[in-house]
């Protein structure tokens, strides 16, 4: 426990010289951080340094590590898996992204009316993101089933489909279910960003370009766009870091089947580091997916920055 | 007071400090222990009973952990590095070699001779079981490869349920007849997205028609074997014809029996447990087996099923081989082996009066006898990765029918994986 | 219910006649489409076996059976095993997330001190540095410090990401703290613990209970590092579970199963965040957290 209760009172009271009330408060101040630092450092910062120093090794699961200066970063070179992967995850990003934003726009609109009961139908639309993306996708996995599942039957009666649709059986229809899946688990977020976006503009504004005789997608293209701005690159920010590290839908829904297509970024490091128990690649495929995310985020935090200043 | 009360602080710590080392000492030989034994959780019936059967007549006790197939090494290679081990473990005779190489396993070669019905040990398990000279485990439960099929649905079209196919032609031929029969009815399924099941029941087909994937020592892929392509275009054109569900595209080997308990799938490749699994499950189903066969005849099995073996770490080695001991015996073989429809381990053990009575089980035992199994010390990379070549190799060239490439792809990159082992 | 405060004066852009109804007919729809998933998934665990396994599948059960739930209880060393599991992370979590994420806030509110910035940036640092990326090294030290396996172990590394949200959002929330209240305080002769304790804790709870919020739903959906650390049966948490019993046993996966087990497993987080709702929107919204 933490006890200066004596000294800094008695250091408050008899006015001594700030100097050495500062003093102790700043240790004070030290000691109250000092867990959390202790946390990041021990399984934050260590593990950071140690993913740079296991990738220059040859560090199998089992056995002896030996060091082999940049080789496993020569050979991710020629790995086509790795690169298929990551491109298939900028695939999977490019694709997910639009979907979501538009939906997330159009439900943010609808649940800023000043409706009664508009509460329960936002509620409704975000309960989906506090559930578990393992959960989800289990759930997910089942809907799509080709004979148990709810949606070939739903879609049956609607004629849309006839038999039976085996969606995690073809590439296509894969990223189609997944991304569908996926959208309903988290627009709901990116909605109340932009909601909270949106409440935060002035209703003078759009006042007066009522006045002007703005429509509604005049006041939308002129006022609400421009002054979301900031808040689209946030939430960009968030949905494509969140994309780009995919894992457990692919994982539970199709184990990045048909035909290994749908292996993403950190699939791949999963499977050599914890699978092929080759855990030096798998910390140099860390590196470099790392490498990628950073650009990825400095790229879209200047977009921020340059509209808030 | 409150010195006493010091005095008492200080008493109870030496206490807890003396208790703490006197529990830390080794246990006598009286003291009855706890084997940890791992098993995946295909085999649960069987690891369950068996401990079960264990823990009533003996004071050391076994407790088992099972984990689901397809993430069973992941979880073993992981808990070997964290330094957790189980004490015994029983693994598929695949991985034998790549943890006996990798010095996780104990070597058992002087306390195995010395068994009685040593030379009667399945010999598919034995070879797999030895690495450089020494032995690393011991069979525990026995798998081979065989065809299964539907004999209403071969009534119903017509076939003759006592004369199934041995050659692809009339494999194919069957399947016509049988999938003409309606919409729902399907003549072949095998699970597409299941890596380990298409070794298991697909490399059968290649062997039986005189091809391999691998070369006898495991060091080159040949995979450019025409027996392999016959092998895909026989599976393409049968899917698309239609005769194999389309179903079995995802199925990752979680399906595979629901095929089956459907009752309308005709044939597909199996093992000796779904025997009793059917039996048990569905009894109203009247099926056959037969042996899996190659193109122009000629039979061949994969022999498979799990080793037993004491990880290098484990707490308890004497009293887990103890166990393995136990259950290669005489009585245990038999009357729960057998009993239960599973295959005895033991050759000589696989003639019995269990087996008699459900001619079934005799043609699993013997193509057990007849079966092979690759030697590999990267076998999970190859064959059993589900993002592995091998999969990817199948469903490249059974679904989408690019069969040439598909070969390519797969032998470069078995070869890649061959050498970077 | 509400979310988030409703917008006042926008009211008259929405002409009250048809084109009202026709929202509100809208909003249901899509009401719908959120909730179905879910909704279905619970319906049919309660659904008798046979029907929850039907094909093409039926429309209600036919009577409430509890049947789905005692055979996903024979899954393993049985539900209640994982459920102690993933209730005791979670626990451990949201305790460990909440002391010292209040305790740095605080600190990096109220005090100044040496690379005071560097280590908050180093926090926060955390957040932009994905922890799939180093879940190799993770792996490594929980068993160099023999947690591989253990719930505290997996506890500790929820620990450590939800930190940068924690501290962050109780940074903020201490900032909001007026400073004479501190001082008064002080004067009275309060310890800075109990200073924090007595005085401030219960004006920064609004941001404890999100600290908490956050930390309880990560730990209690996480699948990726659960899946690398845990590799004993008897300590999966729910969501490995589950996996689990996708992967089906004899060849054969049980649908009612796992959706009683999906409901079970999705309950809490929905009932979690029915009943604090506005705190996990403050969070949402940086954390700029009023009383």
């Amino acid at each position: 426990m933490i006890e200066t209760s004596g000294t800094s009172t008695e250091a408050m009271l008899t006015a001594q010289p700030r100097s050495r009330n500062r003093t102790i408060r700043r240790h004070t101040g030290l000691l109250f951080v000092l867990p959390a630092v202790t946390f990041t450092t021990i399984f934050f910062i260590l593990p950071l340094l140690m993913t740079i120093w296991m990738s220059l090794h040859n560090w199998p699961l089992l056995g002896q590590s030996t060091f082999i200066g940049f080789e496993n970063y020569s050979s991710l070179t020629s790995d086509r898996q790795f690169w298929s992967s990551l491109g298939f995850t900028i695939r999977y990003t490019l694709l997910i992204t639009p979907p979501i934003f538009v939906l997330a726009f159009v439900l943010a609109l609808l649940v800023n009316l000043p409706l009664r009961w508009i509460g329960i139908f936002r509620t409704a639309y975000f309960i989906p993101v506090v559930i578990g993306l393992g959960a989800s996708s289990l759930l997910w996995v089942w809907l799509l089933n080709d004979r148990v599942g709810a949606i070939n039957t739903l879609l049956r009666q609607a004629n849309i489909i006839e038999g039976s649709l085996i969606w995690l059986g073809s590439i296509d229809t894969a990223i189609f279910a997944i991304i569908v899946s996926v959208t309903w688990k988290t627009v709901g977020f990116t909605m109340v960003l932009l909601l909270t976006g949106m409440q935060a503009i002035p209703q003078e504004i759009y006042q007066a370009a009522m006045v002007d005789g703005a429509s509604f997608l005049g006041r939308l293209r002129f006022i609400t766009l421009p002054l979301l701005r900031s808040t689209i690159a946030l939430a960009l920010v968030l949905s494509v870091i969140g994309s780009f590290l995919a894992f457990d839908q692919f994982y539970i829904m199709t184990r990045g089947g048909p035909r290994n297509q749908t292996i993403t970024a950190v699939y791949w490091i999963f499977n050599n580091s914890f699978t092929y128990f080759k855990m030096g690649y798998g910390s140099a495929l860390s590196i470099v997916l790392l490498g990628i995310l950073v650009i990825l985020s400095m790229l879209q935090l200047r977009l921020l920055r340059r509209d808030v200043g | 007071m409150k010195y006493l009360f010091r005095h008492a602080r200080l008493v109870s710590v030496l206490v807890l400090i003396l208790a703490t080392f006197a529990l830390s000492l080794p246990s006598s030989a009286q003291e009855p222990v706890t084997v940890q034994f791992w098993s995946r959780d295909s085999a649960a019936t069987l690891v369950q009973s068996l401990a079960d059967a264990y823990n009533a007549t003996h004071d050391n006790q076994v407790e088992v952990t099972l984990i689901p197939a397809a993430e069973y090494i992941t979880k073993l290679g992981t808990a070997i590095a964290a330094g957790e081990p189980p004490d015994l473990l029983a693994i598929d005779l695949i991985y034998v070699p790549q943890f006996a190489a990798a010095d996780q396993l104990t070597e058992i070669s002087d306390l195995a001779s010395q068994l009685p019905f040593f030379d009667t040990l399945s010999p598919s398990h034995i070879r797999l079981a030895t690495y450089e000279d020494g032995l690393y485990a011991l069979p525990f439960n026995a798998e081979a490869s065989v065809l299964l099929y539907n004999r209403d649905l071969f009534r119903q079209a017509g076939l003759d349920p006592e004369q199934p196919p041995t050659t692809w032609q009339e494999i194919y031929d069957d399947a016509v007849a049988i999938s003409a029969l309606g919409e729902d009815i399907d003549g072949f399924y095998f699970s597409g997205a299941c890596a380990g099941c298409n070794a298991f029941t697909f490399l059968p087909l290649i062997w039986a028609s005189g091809g391999d994937v691998l070369s006898e020592d495991g060091s080159e892929a040949t995979l450019t074997d025409p027996a392999v392509k016959a092998a895909l275009e026989f599976y393409h054109q049968m899917w698309a014809e239609g005769l194999i569900p389309e179903t079995s595209q995802t199925d990752t080997g979680a399906e595979f029996l629901s095929a089956i308990f459907s009752g309308n799938v005709a044939m597909l490749g199996s093992g000796a447990f779904s025997i009793s699994t059917i039996k048990n499950e569905h009894p109203e189903i009247d099926f056959g087996i037969t042996f899996l066969p190659g193109q122009e005849g000629g039979v061949s099995s994969f022999a498979g099923g799990d080793s037993i073996g004491i990880p290098s770490g484990s707490a308890h080695p004497q009293e887990a081989f103890d166990f393995i001991e136990w259950a290669l015996s005489d009585e245990v073989q038999l009357e729960m082996y057998a009993a239960t429809a599973s295959l005895p381990v033991r050759t000589d053990l696989v003639q019995n009066k269990y087996f008699d009575e459900d001619p079934r089980l005799q043609t699993s035992a013997e193509a057990m006898a007849f079966g092979r199994t690759p030697y590999s010390l990267v076998y999970n990379q190859l064959f059993n990765d589900a993002n592995g070549p091998w999969l990817a190799m199948i469903q490249q060239a059974v679904f989408d029918g690019e069969i040439d490439e598909a070969i390519a792809a797969a032998q470069e990159q078995f070869t890649e994986i061959i050498e970077g082992q | 219910m509400n979310i988030i405060s409703s917008p006042t004066i926008q009211t008259k852009r929405v002409r009250p006649t048809i084109s009202k109804s026709l929202l509100y007919i809208l909003c249901i729809i899509l009401a719908i489409v959120f909730l179905f998933p879910i909704t279905w998934s619970i319906i049919t665990s309660f659904k008798p076996p046979a029907e929850a396994a039907a094909i093409p599948p039926t429309g209600l059960p036919s009577y409430i059976s509890w049947e789905n739930y005692q055979k996903f209880n024979g899954f393993g060393d049985g539900a209640g095993r994982y459920l102690f599991n993933s209730v005791s992370v979670a626990i451990m979590t949201v305790a460990g997330t909440v002391i010292l994420s209040t305790l740095a806030g605080y600190g990096f509110s109220r005090f100044d001190f040496p690379v005071k910035n560097l280590l908050f940036l180093m926090i926060l640092t955390t957040l932009m540095i994905p922890f799939q990326m180093i879940l190799t090294p993770l792996f490594l030290i929980l068993g160099a410090l023999g947690l591989q396996n253990t719930l505290p172990g997996l506890a500790l590394v929820y620990i450590t990401f939800q930190l940068p949200f924690g501290v962050f959002i109780m940074r903020n929330s201490f900032d909001t703290v007026p400073r004479e209240l501190e001082e008064a305080a002080l004067l009275d002769g309060c310890s800075s613990v109990s200073l924090l304790y007595r005085v401030m804790l219960p004006i920064v709870l609004p941001g404890v209970i999100t600290a908490g919020i956050y930390a309880f739903l990560n730990s209690w959906n996480e699948f990726l590092a659960a899946l690398i650390f845990m590799n004993h049966q008897n300590m999966f948490t729910f969501p490995i579970l589950l996996n689990s019993v996708n992967y089906g046993l004899y060849g054969a996966v049980d649908w009612g199963a796992l959706q009683a087990g999906v409901t079970i497993s999705i309950l809490p987080s929905i009932l979690i965040f029915l009943l604090f709702q506005r705190y996990y929107m403050q969070g949402l919204t940086g954390g700029s957290v009023k009383a």
